[in-house]
């Protein structure tokens, strides 16, 4: 092996060189999160803004054709850009609308999640022992439970519990806010605990420490801010999978009440697929952009930040 | 509060560290670790001590034994260990947080890893000194400021802004350093503080350390695998191998005066200017003794040149040298005894070669 090394390198000093020039591989320019960013800071603008922006009908403004509503009235076009659905609304401003209500309940309980999951993991992993078993053994309990039952389980309980604290209820969105942040705990305080544990090892944490700084301050000042990117990467990750759950959900019937949100349209749409496709691709389309969307911008933070793609 | 109990039990006039049979094990696995076992010595105030010994001697386990930051159920430690006057061996760790930082402050050897990356080095420095000495966050900044001065890092006041992977590595370690000194430490422990370094860098550092020791009156614990690092920074040198000390006396009778076989091994392996090119580096052959099953009689006579049948069978105690008072060590047939060149006399010239 060590020869054949040698020898290019041996002919090479003795004959004059001739100029070679190596051809670089072409890269493709990583686009994929530059898209996702562009699709959800659009789609959050446009929801948040949806009442005052001209080209977003009402959300009960019915379409209609020659002064009547009509179900399934318009295809897709200029009149409605994604069609009319069963009871004419408009399904772009619909799909706009729902948007609302899915990132916010997205972003609710990855907080939530985080903020949980966060704690369990620092704590286990830093403290290790008593304490990493009860938070390890909660976690895995956690994740030994399927989550969709779990899921369904759970906002049956809240409904019927109608738990009210102090003028805050606690209604259908914050139900499922709080059901998908619960299922977000269990794979953040993994990857909290294993960073927490790599950290702790580290010789600045022991450089802290034989200056005399506390536990609490190790925590808060040394380890914490090292987890923070792998918390976020991982939360962003996880969004798309808590928008699709959220769909999942509202599909099955569990969905927010009054306003729409993706996972009822495409409910509500998929009986009368043959007659009119717009109804149900459209909020599908959406969901799918917004979860690969949040899928790429992990990711790139992920490279980022080189975090393994095993721990995630 | 705890600096008053403190000042009431400080014994001025006693050696500073006092250690007396310390003994630290590891539960392992494959059985105990002896990875310091059995040590004895004293450093007095403002004096310097350099502890060599090559990788697994347990030099780093002796100092971390000392400054008491070991794993806490890891380690089986015995023995007792006095920081003036005062028994520190048993203290627990919220105990040892009065000490740490404002009495024994401890610098380490990779100056990458040591410093916490997403901190500024400001705040790095300031943060002991407003827990420890309670200062105001400008004062805090302002005397972070002077340390990074005083360890000559040029444009003190800009560096304080600046994150750890903007400074080299020798400027990391004088930031590591500065962050030691900042509460004004008794004893400062630097263990293998220049191993991460090139050499001239490594030469700054060291003086740096000894202008700061000389300069604040403290005292200093040099641990390192190089003789050389010692030779011209340290008071005293004490050798350490397979966990224990087997040869100390003060730098100069050390050199003059080696008595261990180890001690002259160990010089000998340090390549010379003056020696033709491509001469052969002296070696010590073999492979540090097994810690968890110690070898009976002296631990350095499977690796020895001279060994002897009774170095073999007995553990020579550490003795002290009819000339020097300060300098002892533990061997039956020391450097410059009858029976020392009686060995080297059976041994041809260029053994160290053909062992290999």
């Amino acid at each position: 092996m060590s020869i054949d090394l040698e020898e290019p390198t041996a002919t090479a000093s003795e004959a004059p060189t001739t100029l070679v020039v190596t051809k670089k591989p072409f890269k493709m320019p990583r686009l994929g999160w530059i898209f996702g960013t562009i699709w959800l800071v659009t789609l959050s603008f446009c929801a948040l803004f949806a009442g005052q922006l001209p080209f977003i009908r009402e959300y009960s403004a019915k379409v209609k054709v020659n002064g009547r509503a009509k179900s399934y009235g318009w295809g897709p076009g200029w009149n409605a850009w994604f069609g009319t659905d069963k009871s004419s609304f408009d399904v772009f401003a619909r799909c706009i609308y729902g948007a609302r209500v899915t990132l916010l309940v997205g972003v609710g309980a990855t907080a939530l999640g985080l903020f949980l999951g966060g704690i369990l993991g620092i704590l286990g992993g830093y403290y290790r022992g008593r304490i990493d078993r009860v938070t390890s053994i909660f976690v895995d309990c956690l994740l030994a439970l399927p989550p969709l039952l779990l899921a369904l389980l759970l906002i049956y309980r809240l409904d019927d519990l109608e738990i009210q604290i102090w003028f805050w209820k606690v209604t259908r969105p914050w139900e499922i806010t709080i059901t998908l942040g619960i299922l977000a705990i269990a794979p953040l305080a993994r990857i909290v605990r294993a960073q927490t544990i790599s950290l702790r090892e580290r010789e600045f944490v022991l450089a802290a420490r034989s200056l005399g700084a506390k536990n609490g301050r190790i925590i808060f000042r040394e380890v914490l801010p090292n987890v923070v990117p792998t918390m976020l990467t991982v939360a962003f990750t996880g969004l798309g999978i808590l928008i699709a759950a959220e769909g999942a959900l509202a599909f099955l019937g569990l969905g927010v009440e009054s306003p729409q949100t993706w996972g009822k349209m495409i409910n509500a749409g998929r009986d009368d697929l043959a007659k009119a496709w717009w109804a149900t691709l459209f909020p599908c389309l959406f969901l799918l952009l917004s979860v690969v969307s949040f899928n790429l911008i992990g990711d790139q933070m992920a490279r980022r930040f080189d975090i393994r793609e095993a721990a995630i | 509060m705890s600096d008053l109990i403190q000042a009431s039990a400080r014994d001025l006039s006693g050696p500073l560290i006092e250690l007396t049979d310390v003994k630290t094990h590891f539960k392992t696995a494959r059985g105990l670790v002896r990875a310091v076992d059995g040590v004895s010595f004293t450093l007095e105030r403002g004096k310097s001590l350099g502890i060599v010994g090559e990788s697994g001697s347990g030099k780093t386990v002796l100092s971390r034994s000392i400054m008491g930051l070991l794993p806490p159920k890891a380690a089986v430690r015995h023995g007792s260990i006095k920081f003036e006057g005062r028994e520190i061996l048993g203290l627990s760790r919220s105990q040892m947080r009065g000490i740490w930082g404002s009495e024994m402050a401890m610098i380490f050897q990779d100056p990458m890893t040591s410093l916490n990356p997403v901190m500024k080095i400001g705040r790095q420095i300031a943060e002991p000194l407003r827990i420890h000495l309670n200062m105001a966050r400008s004062d805090a900044w302002a005397t972070a400021e002077r340390l990074l001065t005083d360890v000559r890092i040029p444009e003190a006041a800009r560096r304080l802004n600046q994150y750890p992977h903007e400074l080299s590595g020798g400027m990391r370690q004088r930031v590591m350093i500065a962050i030691a000194l900042a509460c004004g430490p008794t004893v400062l422990f630097a263990d293998e503080p220049t191993t991460a370094l090139d050499v001239t860098v490594q030469a700054q550092i060291l003086d740096l350390l000894g202008e700061q020791r000389r300069d604040r009156n403290m005292s200093l614990i040099l641990v390192t695998h190089d003789l050389g690092v010692v030779a011209g920074h340290t008071d005293e040198i004490a050798v350490m191998y397979g966990g224990k000390l087997v040869e100390k006396a003060p730098t100069r009778s050390l050199f003059a005066n080696m008595k261990m076989p180890y001690t002259e091994a160990l010089l000998q392996s340090i390549p010379k200017l003056t020696d033709p090119s491509h001469t052969r580096l002296s070696v010590i052959n073999g492979r540090p003794p097994d810690l968890v099953n110690p070898p009976v009689g002296c631990r350095f006579a499977a690796r020895c040149l001279y060994t002897q049948q009774r170095c073999r069978e007995e553990e020579p105690p550490l003795v002290v040298t009819p000339e020097d008072p300060e300098h002892s060590y533990a061997c039956w047939y020391p450097v410059g005894s009858p029976a020392y060149f009686e060995a080297k006399a059976r041994i041809p010239s260029n053994s160290t070669v053909e062992v290999l």
